[in-house]
């Protein structure tokens, strides 16, 4: 095609979606979420064979492009650049970067340790292979289980120690983060902020691509307020129509379940309240059954020796 | 990295000049019996082929006899049977020559060997139209090789520098195994390791925007048919960030399996520069075949045609010749657009009389230097040329004999030519869009003259060009260009 492509149609690069999501990877959903919760309409584009590739997600417009790995993230190259800034007169305070440190460091290091080594990378073949060659994903899977390692510094002698240091920290972060937000809408206020998209990401991505087994997802769905965080967020800027052309997605559940790599699982605070009552109910049904066994027996034993008594006078 | 099998030319027609006269000499000795000749190694043909089977190493009493060279210290003797094959099957003293050359030719392209010589000589006189085949290798002294270059490749997105060092022939078994590193003009580098067999060629060679890493099978190869097998693990990147849209769109991984089929008919006198006759080669390329329905699909067709017509005085010859080429996904993704590398990408410093691998060359316009382009990122000022799906090209050129003798004995002649090329992209709907009007409108044009110097086994061109007809933003000017052809 020749001629120029100036346009101004925003686009943002990912990878590819599932487990419900727009884009299950867990570096690209940030992404997205920000540019809804700015509410800038953009087309989404996905490259399904360059799992192991830094520069994604990108956002481009026209020959303008904002690669991922550059000036900070994608985000940053958003705000600094002047495209869109939700972060605004946020930045000077100090908690800020506090809830920052917390969210981009000790909550995404939990998450890269239980994608690639807690969960034994279950969910990564879905979100970065499906698409390629199943020897070249293969080689790649191992490659980046491999860099991942590396990465969170996990060796053969502190892997038991460095895996309780990460869920630790995730729990500490979850605990700090739920007393900050309480029933807010926002992290800051009533308006959306990076952290915001960062950390919602977060959350969508633990109770709806990690497994039922995953510890890091127990730990979440601890607290109930950020789930229920979540699930306000989802509803209001993910799952309401907006100007921009959303693409063919999987469709978001009307409520919040976590559906996993498994179609039949639900999510474990749901279940743990169901079960509880159905325990209690069943407690009290087994309770009743008996107490009626008991009556019947007691009463027909009185019936029964009444009728032989009367049958030896014959 | 150089692959040595890019040398195999099962036609090779290049000859120099001490040869041909030994040859003739040779041809005329033997030819002073020649109905016999002929007639005798026929009837003994069944014979002796079994003979020559069965005890390759007798030199008495065989109408055919290879003397196995005593300079292969290491190479293993199959390795050059192997090469040598087409020798044993010649039944005329004409195809004896030419299989000896082909051999030759072979065995040089293996790239193992300081010399190789084939000498025909008469047999035994109690064998009567016989002729013994005599070849003598002398094996590289020292196999440990170094080279330096600077290189344009139609795929690449700029020119680079490349070292490589090779190590000949540790096993026998012609194996070459080579490390190179190559250093990009857009500050890229990549770090490459390959082997190369015979029979197996190996390409893992390191692009500056294309990592390859893979394996290519020759099926098949004969005077006019090859058939080769190639699998290999691609991976398309951009270190300086800066590729167009469709150029990022196609980033990433994908397994290339594919299954290519040339018809090679070459009857033309010479590669170099052909005077008479006329050669036709059909490329057909079929990728995805593989068990894996996400490894990269795609069709693939050349046609090459040129012709060279004598015209009698100074060695005056026309050449003319067209090329044309079309290549299309299949499979689920048929609608989406083609993959980068298997595009059609014209221009670059070779002359289009000697290349015979489909559209590629065009005079005075720069490699990748035209077709469909798109801006590149946003800083750039180049636009990146994405290549075609369909492309043609045609040229005619005149060679003559320039009047110093000193010139004529050397080879050089002078030239004046004209070409003409176009490209499209036929996918995602584009070809909707296609009509022979607006082809015929946009096609590139230039014409020049110039000099041509044979260098051994490559042709070396100084020209001035003159671009008659080019489309915006394609990279042409007139002026003086350098191209090299082997």
């Amino acid at each position: 095609m020749e001629g120029d492509q100036d346009t101004s149609d925003f686009t943002l690069v990912t990878r590819k979606p599932c487990f419900g999501l727009p884009t299950a990877c867990p570096n690209c959903l940030p992404a997205y979420i920000y540019l809804k919760l700015a509410q800038l309409p953009f087309q989404l584009a996905f490259n399904p064979t360059f799992p192991d590739s830094e520069e994604l997600p990108y956002f481009e417009s026209g020959t303008y492009v904002a690669y991922n790995n550059e000036d900070g993230g994608v985000i940053e190259k958003l705000k600094k650049d002047g495209i869109v800034n939700l972060d605004s007169q946020l930045q000077s305070l100090p908690e800020y970067l506090s809830l920052k440190a917390l969210i981009v460091s000790w909550l995404d290091e939990a998450l890269t340790y239980e994608v690639w080594v807690g969960t034994e990378g279950i969910s990564a073949s879905k979100i970065y292979y499906s698409d390629l060659p199943w020897a070249i994903g293969k080689f790649l899977f191992y490659k980046q289980t491999y860099l991942a390692k590396n990465r969170l510094g996990l060796t053969k002698e502190n892997a038991e120690r460095r895996e309780k240091l990460i869920y630790k920290r995730a729990s500490e972060a979850y605990e700090a983060l739920s007393t900050r937000l309480g029933e807010q809408k926002f992290l800051f206020e009533d308006r959306p902020s990076s952290l915001d998209a960062f950390f919602l990401s977060h959350i969508l991505f633990t109770i709806q691509v990690l497994p039922e087994t995953s510890v890091l997802r127990c730990k979440l769905l601890e607290h109930s307020n950020l789930v229920r965080y979540a699930e306000r967020l989802k509803s209001e800027f993910l799952e309401a129509s907006s100007s921009s052309p959303s693409p063919p997605l999987h469709s978001f559940p009307p409520s919040f379940s976590g559906k996993g790599s498994k179609p039949k699982s639900k999510p474990k605070a749901e279940k743990s309240e169901e079960e509880k009552k159905f325990k209690k109910r069943a407690r009290f049904f087994l309770a009743a059954q008996f107490i009626a066994v008991v009556i019947y027996v007691s009463v027909m034993g009185g019936v029964s020796s009444d009728e032989v008594e009367y049958e030896d006078d014959d | 990295m150089a692959n040595p099998t890019e040398n195999l030319d099962p036609n090779p027609r290049t000859r120099e000049p001490e040869d041909e006269v030994e040859e003739e000499e040779e041809a005329q000795e033997l030819n002073s019996d020649d109905g016999e000749l002929e007639e005798e190694e026929d009837e003994e043909d069944d014979d002796d082929d079994d003979d020559t089977v069965s005890n390759p190493q007798t030199r008495e009493g065989q109408s055919k006899t290879e003397s196995l060279p005593p300079g292969n210290d290491k190479t293993k003797d199959h390795i050059i049977e192997a090469e040598v094959e087409a020798v044993r099957e010649a039944n005329t003293l004409q195809e004896l020559l030419e299989a000896s050359r082909v051999a030759n030719s072979n065995l040089r392209a293996m790239d193992i060997f300081d010399s190789v010589n084939i000498t025909l000589d008469s047999g035994p006189p109690e064998l009567p139209g016989t002729t013994n085949v005599v070849i003598e290798v002398v094996e590289s002294k020292n196999p440990l090789t170094g080279q330096i270059g600077a290189y344009t490749r139609a795929e690449a997105k700029s020119s680079s520098v490349e070292a490589s060092l090779k190590y000949k022939n540790i096993f026998g078994y012609g194996d070459i195994w080579d490390g190179s590193m190559v250093y990009g003009f857009d500050s890229s580098a990549e770090v490459g390791m390959g082997m190369y067999l015979p029979r197996f060629k190996g390409l893992p060679t390191p692009f500056s925007s294309q990592r390859s890493l893979g394996l290519s099978l020759g099926l098949l190869s004969s005077k006019y048919h090859e058939l080769v097998y190639t699998v290999a693990w691609r991976n398309l990147i951009d270190p300086p960030r800066l590729a167009s849209e469709s150029i990022r769109r196609q980033l990433g991984h994908s397994l290339l399996s594919a299954l290519k089929y040339t018809f090679k008919y070459d009857q033309r006198d010479s590669y170099l520069r052909p005077t008479s006759g006329y050669a036709f080669t059909s490329t057909s390329q079929i990728g995805g075949l593989s068990p894996d329905s996400r490894s990269l699909r795609f069709l693939k067709q050349e046609i090459d045609l040129r012709c060279a017509v004598p015209l009698g005085f100074y060695q005056t010859a026309l050449n003319f010749g067209v090329s044309g080429g079309v290549t299309f996904p299949w499979g689920s993704g048929y609608r989406t657009a083609s993959s980068v590398p298997e595009r059609f990408f014209l221009g670059g410093n070779s002359s289009p009389v000697c290349s015979l691998g489909g559209p590629s060359a065009l005079w005075g316009f720069s490699t990748r230097g035209l077709g469909p382009n798109e801006p590149r990122r946003r800083g750039d000022v180049e636009r990146d040329f994405v290549g075609g799906d369909a492309a043609v090209t045609a040229f005619a050129d005149l060679s003559f004999d320039l009047s110093f003798r000193w010139l004529r004995e050397r080879g050089v002649h002078g030239h004046v030519f004209a070409c003409a090329g176009n490209m499209a992209k036929l996918t995602e709907n584009e070809f909707r869009n296609l009509s022979a009007p607006k082809l015929l409108e946009t096609f590139r044009t230039s014409l020049g003259a110039g000099i041509v110097l044979p260098v051994s086994l490559f042709r070396m061109e100084i020209n001035y060009c003159h671009i008659l007809k080019k489309q915006e933003h394609d990279r042409a000017k007139s002026g003086f260009f350098l191209t090299f052809s082997a």
